[in-house]
């Protein structure tokens, strides 16, 4: 890995390391295929048990890789417990899937040599923690690729992974505490900062004016929104841009957690190639404040002065056009300017096509971290039960106590909505309508449309790879094409 | 069991496997903790042909699984293990007595060109959870009422005597077991009640009363009508396991010659008594003939601090039953009682079915398709099911829809709060779900066009009717 990372990751990681636990082995005398199961005397600290969820890496050889808490190196004998269930269960042709008991549900997922296990209090499905899972596992693609942890395995069983991980256990923990806070990993959709299109517009323009060969990508984000995104015109031929590469991206640049200056960082974008990197040149261009960020990937590794160059042209074009003011003066909607009284939330999807979502802030009753954990529970409930892949419904609507929810799936979008709990039927449908009204309006302004496409300069005959004739960004497609 | 859908498109079969038993086993881990005693673990195992040390690695397999859960959870560990192929079911039905069920999940097999092995596509989604859970449980509790707890049999005649009684009961009992027809209705468990205007309720009560009376073993009556239970003195478990029993396996078993006609030359000899239409559904078959051996089941009861062996004596005077337990036989003196009673109130109670079937409407087809189920007296009424017996439960709606009743009332498990739940299924049919202090109700509506508003009316309509003295959320 580079040199860049975080030199106070060390300090991070012991000092996380605040539970207090030990564990009893009982002696035997012999193992059999299951020895390890009779761990009658293990003690686990009250403390360690009772969080939400664990989440633990290990590989096929029972080594232990990562746990989300506590140390995993004196958890190798409970991920040994874990290693043999998934084997004795193969060993039967057969593969396990989950446990399930009152309080936890346990999902297992095995990704070529590498084990994936998550002991949950949260009551998600068996599918939505198994999606997290994959999340993990994307994760550590985009620090190694695929094919490197392929290789590395193959070469030898027993290799300690935690070697080439040194340090990036922030990474995965920060993409843990990220899925169980942002229904954006639900939705499977990337939030988009609102803006007039006609500002959108000119950012992009500025983006697409700063290219230089092999830059393939170039994003701009203000407060994890997305504002911008312009791709190579080519790229889209061979690959797509999915949401959840854009997560692990994110979520990678926040760990990384630099303020001034710039990054210059390997990353494979697993669900694009996950056999090999790009080169992300990542930089705010306001600092201290620390909220603009722009990416731009490359695949060229030796790039960087081009690339930085490209970002030079982006703040001074920025400057002169006043653009940050744009993005600071952007307005996040609050359901109050909706003049819809019992919608205290919602989390609006447009299928398909356009994979983003907007949700805008929430109410003052759900302001804390907690409540908005809280809420994210039932929405996941309903997200599971309305996308069944054996009896998918197209609406659920439930009253409860604390509130009344509502989820919608329409072949043009997919809704989530909370209401206050004692709202009659038809408000909430009137207020639903007026809403979906509103969204229609302000389409242009709450999603990205299109994605503007530019070419890097063309040398005709130089790469083996067309890269487009024209010098011109090519907008004429705009179509409805996006990140999907 | 096998059902064959016909692929119009490619001409070849599609054929749908549904859910069937694997295995079912029972294991003490105390009997043999030491190595090389695994063995003695095992107190029952079905399939009996595996080999033994496969049944040791299964029960070894189900010991991790429990131990492993307990890592997080020591006091609530594993209820069921998913993996491809089948699914896991645990129970500890008593201290450090587990029984596990293991049930093949329902398949797919698409035939594949060129003679390749056909693809076998597994629908893991479509076992829910609670509902086997609970068949698994109702396994126990009928064990529990023919043979009394585990340790019991355990400390009166130790391992030899439980596996003797395992192996006797649950050899016949799982051969009963259709898991295919499983459902909402299982995780209930329920007991129909019939319903009965005040005269003709307090005359039966008086009569239960009188029998209780005279004869000084009867300790405890029930009394139904046609599978329906108007009145029993039993505790609400004991009463719900034996209905249970009553209605899937002993009713069944002996309607056939009352529903022969009167004239018809299938009616059995019923020598003698011409007074009274009753006879003995357990017990003496002809109480003329003196030589006739006849035994009455016994059952166990439990009630809080007490722990009761009955004999089971079911009195059957055309479709009314009279359930009474009692320890030794009298048999005589019952029937010269009962009978000619039973036979007049008969009359009484059969006029009041007439009426409420004429209030009802013709069973051909419910105005509304619902389930109901009160979980404080266990009553429980169902317009979906037109025949539950045994071997078959013929629902009139598509298995998907009970399903997402199913999944409804896990939704409805997980607070203790009133709550409503609508969904409207891909099929555009309206699931409505009401849970109201300690009631549910589930109510199906086959409204295409109908939007949230007018399904909500029509629910309205139907607790007005029916239940209009439940209060449900609005």
């Amino acid at each position: 890995m580079e040199s860049h990372r975080d030199p106070l990751c060390d300090i991070n990681r012991t000092s996380r390391r605040l539970v207090i636990f030990h564990l009893l082995w009982p002696r035997r005398t012999s193992v059999d295929a299951l020895g390890l199961a009779y761990m009658n005397e293990e003690i686990m600290s009250e403390s360690w048990r009772q969080h939400r969820k664990h989440v633990f890496v290990l590989s096929e050889a029972g080594k232990p890789i990562y746990s989300r808490y506590g140390n995993e190196e004196a958890l190798s004998s409970t991920m040994g417990v874990m290693m043999a269930l998934v084997s004795f269960v193969q060993a039967g042709g057969n593969m396990i899937q989950s446990i399930f008991s009152d309080e936890h549900t346990v999902v297992f997922l095995q990704k070529g040599p590498l084990v994936f296990v998550s002991v949950s209090a949260t009551r998600q499905s068996e599918q939505q923690l198994r999606r997290e899972l994959l999340h993990v596992y994307h994760q550590i693609v985009s620090m190694l690729t695929q094919a490197s942890i392929n290789r590395i395995f193959e070469r030898r069983k027993n290799f300690d992974l935690r070697r080439l991980l040194f340090g990036s256990e922030k990474v995965l923990d920060g993409l843990l505490d990220v899925m169980d806070s942002d229904p954006s990993f639900m939705l499977s959709a990337v939030q988009c900062l609102p803006l007039p299109s006609s500002s959108r517009d000119a950012l992009s323009h500025i983006l697409q004016k700063a290219i230089t060969p092999d830059l393939v990508f170039s994003f701009l984000i203000a407060n994890n929104r997305l504002v911008s995104v312009v791709q190579e015109k080519t790229v889209l031929e061979d690959a797509r841009l999915k949401p959840s590469d854009l997560h692990l991206l994110f979520n990678l640049i926040r760990a990384s957690a630099f303020q001034a200056g710039e990054i210059w960082m390997p990353i494979c974008l697993p669900l694009f190639n996950h056999d090999c990197y790009f080169y992300a040149y990542v930089a705010y261009l306001d600092p201290p404040e620390c909220t603009v960020c722009l990416v731009l990937l490359s695949t060229d590794k030796e790039a960087f002065y081009a690339v930085a160059e490209c970002k030079r042209k982006i703040e001074e074009a920025f400057a002169s056009q006043n653009a940050l003011q744009w993005v600071a003066n952007t307005q996040l909607y609050y359901v109050d300017d909706i003049s819809v009284a019992n919608l205290r939330h919602f989390l609006y999807k447009p299928s398909k096509v356009l994979d983003h979502h907007r949700h805008p802030e929430m109410e003052v009753g759900y302001r804390s971290q907690e409540e908005r954990i809280r809420l994210l529970d039932p929405y996941r409930n309903m997200h599971n039960r309305i996308h069944s892949t054996s009896r998918p419904l197209k609406l659920i609507y439930h009253s409860a106590g604390k509130e009344t929810l509502l989820a919608w799936v329409t072949s043009k979008f997919e809704m989530f909505a909370c209401f206050t709990p004692l709202v009659t039927k038809k408000s909430a449908i009137s207020e639903l309508t007026k809403l979906l009204r509103w969204i229609k309006k302000e389409e242009d302004r709450l999603f990205i449309c299109h994605l503007p496409k530019y070419s890097t300069a063309p040398q005709p005959g130089r790469s083996s790879t067309d890269r487009g004739s024209s010098a011109r960004p090519n907008t004429s497609d705009t179509g409805l094409l996006s990140l999907l | 069991m096998l059902m064959i859908s016909p692929r119009m498109a490619s001409g070849m079969q599609e054929k749908q496997y549904t859910p069937s038993l694997l295995s079912f086993f029972i294991y003490n881990p105390k009997f043999g903790p030491r190595e090389g005693e695994e063995e003695k673990k095992i107190l029952f195992y079905h399939p009996i042909e595996i080999e033994k040390n496969e049944k040791i690695r299964n029960v070894g397999l189900c010991e991790a699984i429990v131990q492993f859960t307990r890592t997080f959870s020591p006091t609530n560990p594993a209820k069921s293990l998913h993996t491809q192929k089948n699914r896991q079911f645990f129970h500890e039905a008593e201290e450090n007595y587990w029984m596990v069920m293991v049930v093949r999940n329902p398949m797919v097999e698409k035939p594949n060109k060129d003679g390749k092995p056909p693809t076998v596509e597994y629908q893991e989604e479509e076992i829910i959870d609670s509902v086997y859970g609970s068949v698994l449980q109702q396994c126990y509790c009928m064990y529990k009422l023919f043979n009394g707890t585990f340790s019991r049999a355990f400390e009166a005649g130790g391992v030899e005597l439980l596996t003797q009684k395992l192996e006797k009961f649950f050899y016949r009992y799982l051969q009963t077991l259709h898991l295919q027809s499983c459902d909402l209705l299982d995780v209930f468990g329920g007991i129909s009640f019939f319903p009965l205007d005040k005269m003709t309720y307090l005359k039966i009560q008086s009569f239960v009363n009188r029998v209780e009376e005279s004869l000084s073993l009867v300790k405890y009556t029930a009394f139904l009508y046609n599978d329906q239970l108007i009145w029993s003195g039993l505790e609400q478990d004991d009463m719900r396991i034996l209905y249970k029993y009553l209605t899937t396996s002993l009713f069944p078993r002996h309607s056939e010659p009352e529903l022969a006609g009167r004239d018809s030359p299938l009616r059995p000899e019923v020598a003698g008594n011409l007074l009274h239409y009753g006879r003995f559904l357990t017990g003496p078959a002809n109480l003329k003939d003196p030589d006739a051996k006849f035994r009455f089941p016994r059952i166990f009861v439990n009630t809080e601090d007490s722990y009761e062996e009955l004999h089971l004596i079911v009195y059957k005077v055309r479709e009314r039953v009279n359930v009474m337990d009692l320890n030794r036989e009298f048999c005589e003196q019952l029937d010269s009682l009962v009978g000619p009673q039973l036979t007049l109130l008969a009359s009484d109670i059969c006029e009041q079915f007439n009426i409420n079937r004429r209030i009802s409407g013709p069973e051909k087809e419910p105005q509304f398709k619902f389930i109901y189920f009160n979980h404080m007296n266990l009553a429980e009424k169902s317009t979906i099911h037109m025949r539950k017996t045994a071997s078959v439960s013929l629902t009139s709606v598509h298995p998907d829809l009970m399903k997402i009743l199913g999944d409804i009332n896990c939704d409805f498990a997980r607070v203790n709060e009133d709550e409503e739940i609508i969904v409207k299924a891909m099929t555009d049919y309206w699931v409505v779900g009401k849970k109201s202090d300690q009631r549910e109700l589930y109510v199906i509506l086959n409204q295409k066009n109908a939007n949230l508003i007018e399904v909500n009316e029509e629910v309205k309509r139907l607790c007005a009717t029916q239940f209009n003295n439940i209060f449900f959320l609005d």
